[in-house]
């Protein structure tokens, strides 16, 4: 017999496949279209910038600098690292007419090991601003003319080769393709040797921990009896690295990468030394990694110091765009975004310092502690809209509360600390919605369990929901922070500018000092409204900078997720 | 003496409740309400120690909750509501200011789908002994190997003790829990239908662990498995909607009960 519900069957099968086909080739189009769409994208940007190179010819004279502009370019220091002479100083001889009597200076030239000083001179009617100058090693040295008659120059002494004299020089390539440093830069290290070896070592700890070969571990065996000479030999490296690479950032992250490898080596040997003792084979990795305290765990902050460090302890690349170079208003291609790129890192960094603790603090209280009364829903119901209130109206509550003095103000003025709290103020509402989302999806029989084995609210809190809830929170503030580090818009109203020859001062706001600052989307900005075409292509250079910024930055928020979801779901 | 609810007639909670060993915790006339809807009525139970006292009862008829109430785990929800005593010796565990810590310290709990936290298995089990004493390494290894030991697991995880405890399987997990739970060495072990996430094999073990408790702990056990109740407690307490209808030794509530209604539900002839 025939069933009706057959029937019913083939009709409708026949439509799931239609629906079927349609839904798959729809999405299948649209996500070819938005590949074809994004390869355009990098193809017009990556190509021109990095790939063919950019050539231009740059004009002398702009309107305020009438005359004409000269580069000179040094191959050789004349001092050695130490800082002694070698051979004469160079000298240059300007000579000009000035209204029938000619006129003579000299200026000694100092060529420093010193990186990054840029001390450009100035000939106007008074005469030249200086007498000598110490430039940097790589830096080019520029001499500006606001006469109306031609300046003559040339050297009086010091090592040949010595100067290019060219009004009109022409760059061959553009910035970002070229000048990298690996390892070794003019016959110095890039960084310290001990934080590179430092890194060296963390590099190893990973492998060691992920995929140790058994020719390691039985050669690791000699150790098994040393645990603790090992351990404070590595902890005397880390404090040796401060001590004499400085307390930089760098030498931090060189200490740290050495404390972290005590960790992993020593969690190693301690199972290699516990599965000795119940008579097994401490070379096998697939027992052996059972028996690592913790493995995951120290993989994972192992790989995140690494892929900071990588960042910031210049081991493989120094790239001048980023770190060297100031902007240059008559040069775009030997402009630079340092000020912009350490302008950016302060404001993020202050921004997360200033808003993760509060945000994840006020989550946890709104969904572990709060009451559900009126109160606090209204609470939640203000942060929610918060999140949805547009980026120039956080910049003018910052230029209220942070910049202006007066009335509630704080008076910080234009500065990287105002700027960086008003990115926090905005990151909160994103953080803690995030958050309490990661808080919510943490099963409830986690919690009871963990108040089975007598854990009081805060231990709850703080050893299985926050833990559990960590990927979520995590993703959350990365991405909030992903978000405030590329707008522009509410650092506009507070006040950054278009042009910083220096680097950001974080607590010039406090303390006084040089308040100005920028960040990279603030320079784009400008950049682009130039009517020059050469700073449009320095503008992509920036905007691909931010990208991979922001590609690091989401990397390091899908690792750790991956990490915390295995732990959850394994 | 009773109502009539659906058609059914339902007794009051009894008040034949005895024991032959040592009272270890007693409930007296506990009554909860979830909001408004009440879930227990003047609810009565002695459970004695060194035993196992089985709770039995279709779905829904407070088992669960009753044995939630007795570590206080129904605090966690907040619109649970009680009224009675419960006292396990001079400690009145129903008090306001009870000390809630000390109580789940010595009474622990087992729950339906194994939840062990996810942490390695060595610090699945010394979490809780680290929380409460602060032991060196050495004397943390000795309580977790003990712990896993008598939970009977140590074999099959001793090799392994820093990977993760959720990687284990349902069987081992619920066993994980159990040696977790007896760490800190309890007085009382609560389970709550330990064995309704796992097949035959692994219920026989647990089934053999608990009767190998039962020598240094008191054990509640809820389940839904006649048989189990059957072959695993001392004393069995029948509830229904919210009842405790009939209490007393398993073999007498298996053999000849009082109740009509507990002959139909333990034979399956019951709705």
């Amino acid at each position: 017999m025939k069933k009706d519900i057959d029937l019913l069957k083939k009709r409708n099968r026949k439509r799931r496949d239609l629906m079927e086909r349609a839904g798959s080739t729809g999405l299948a189009l649209s996500g070819f279209i938005g590949l074809m769409f994004l390869s355009v994208l990098v193809w017009q940007i990556a190509v021109p910038t990095f790939i063919e190179g950019e050539t231009g010819q740059i004009e002398p004279a702009s309107e305020f600098i009438p005359v004409s502009e000269y580069v000179l370019k040094w191959d050789h220091p004349t001092v050695d690292d130490d800082g002694a002479l070698i051979g004469d100083p160079v000298v240059l001889e300007l000579t000009w007419d000035d209204g029938g009597t000619e006129r003579t200076h000299s200026i000694a030239v100092t060529v420093t090991s010193e990186r990054n000083l840029r001390e450009d001179i100035v000939i106007n009617a008074s005469g030249v601003s200086t007498e000598a100058v110490e430039v940097g090693k790589k830096t080019k040295f520029y001499i500006q003319s606001s006469l109306e008659v031609p300046v003559d120059i040339h050297q009086a002494s010091g090592p040949v080769p010595a100067a290019d004299e060219t009004g009109s020089p022409t760059v061959s390539s553009f910035v970002i393709s070229a000048d990298v440093s690996v390892v070794v830069d003019d016959g110095r290290f890039v960084s310290h040797p001990l934080t590179m070896v430092a890194w060296l070592m963390l590099v190893f700890v990973v492998a060691l921990l992920s995929f140790p070969m058994p020719a390691v571990l039985s050669a690791m065996e000699a150790l098994l009896n040393r645990q603790a000479a090992v351990r404070y030999t590595l902890y005397g490296l880390a404090a040796g690295t401060l001590a004499l690479a400085g307390f930089t950032l760098e030498a931090w992250l060189g200490a740290g990468c050495w404390t972290m490898s005590a960790v992993g080596i020593n969690r190693t040997l301690q199972g290699m030394e516990r599965l000795k003792s119940q008579g097994r084979d401490v070379t096998q990795f697939d027992r052996l990694k059972h028996s690592i305290t913790n493995r995951e765990g120290v993989l994972m902050w192992s790989r995140m110091l690494l892929v900071f460090s990588t960042l910031f302890i210049p081991l493989l690349i120094d790239v001048p765009f980023l770190t060297e170079r100031y902007q240059d208003i008559f040069q775009p291609y030997a402009s630079g975004i340092r000020s912009a790129f350490f302008g950016t890192i302060w404001v993020m960094g202050i921004a997360m310092v200033v808003s993760m603790p509060v945000s994840i603090g006020a989550a946890i209280y709104l969904e572990e502690y709060a009451a559900p009364t009126k109160t606090t829903k209204l609470i939640q119901a203000l942060v929610t809209n918060l999140a949805g209130v547009p980026s120039i109206v956080f910049g003018m509550f910052g230029l209220a509360i942070f910049v202006k003095q007066g009335g509630i103000g704080l008076g910080l003025g234009p500065s990287i600390l105002a700027a960086g709290l008003t990115m926090g103020v905005m990151a909160m509402p994103i953080i803690v919605l995030a958050s309490q989302e990661a808080l919510r999806s943490v099963p409830t029989s986690l919690r009871e369990s963990a108040y089975g084995v007598g854990c009081t609210q805060w231990q709850v809190t703080r050893d299985h929901v926050l833990p559990s809830a960590m990927p979520g929170i995590m993703t959350g503030s990365i991405l909030a922070m992903s978000r405030i580090m590329g707008e522009a818009a509410p650092l506009v109203v507070v006040g950054a500018a278009a042009l910083v020859l220096f680097d950001p001062e974080p607590l010039a706001g406090l303390l006084g000092g040089n308040k100005g600052f920028t960040v990279i989307p603030i320079q784009i900005y400008f950049w682009t409204s130039e009517p020059e075409h050469a700073w449009h292509s320095m503008a992509a250079a920036a905007s691909i900078t931010l990208i991979l910024l922001l590609a690091a930055m989401n990397s390091v928020a899908i690792v750790l997720r991956q990490h915390f979801r295995k732990r959850l779901n394994s | 003496m009773s109502e009539e609810i659906g058609g059914e007639v339902v007794p009051d909670s009894t008040r034949e409740l005895n024991i032959d060993g040592e009272l270890d915790i007693m409930i007296e006339d506990l009554d909860l309400w979830y909001g408004t809807k009440q879930a227990l009525y003047g609810v009565s139970l002695p459970i004695a120690r060194n035993s196992v006292t089985a709770l039995i009862g279709p779905s829904g008829c407070g088992k669960s909750t009753l044995l939630r109430t007795i570590n206080r785990m129904n605090d966690l929800i907040p619109i649970c509501k009680y009224e009675g005593t419960i006292t396990k010796g001079d400690v009145v565990i129903t008090d306001k200011g009870a000390d809630l810590v000390e109580l789940r310290k010595s009474i622990g709990m087992v729950f339906q789908r194994p939840n062990p936290f996810p942490k390695s298995i060595y610090d699945n089990v010394g979490y809780g002994v680290r929380l409460h004493h602060q032991p060196t390494r050495d004397e943390l290894d000795a309580i977790v190997e003990k712990s896993l030991k008598r939970a009977a697991i140590w074999n099959e995880v001793a090799d392994r003790l820093h990977d993760l405890g959720t990687s284990l399987s349902g069987g081992q997990q619920q066993r994980l829990c159990i040696a977790r739970t007896i760490a800190i060495e309890p007085d009382v072990i609560l389970m709550d239908e330990p064995c309704s996430a796992l097949d035959p094999i692994a219920t026989a073990a647990i089934e053999e662990l608990i009767l190998e408790l039962k020598k240094d702990f008191t054990v509640v056990i809820v389940t839904h498995s006649m048989s189990q109740a059957a072959r695993v407690s001392d004393y069995t307490g029948f509830m229904y909607l919210g009842r405790m209808v009939e209490f007393n030794k398993t073999e007498k509530i298996f053999s000849e009960p009082d109740q009509e209604l507990t002959q139909r539900y333990i034979t399956g002839r019951f709705g």
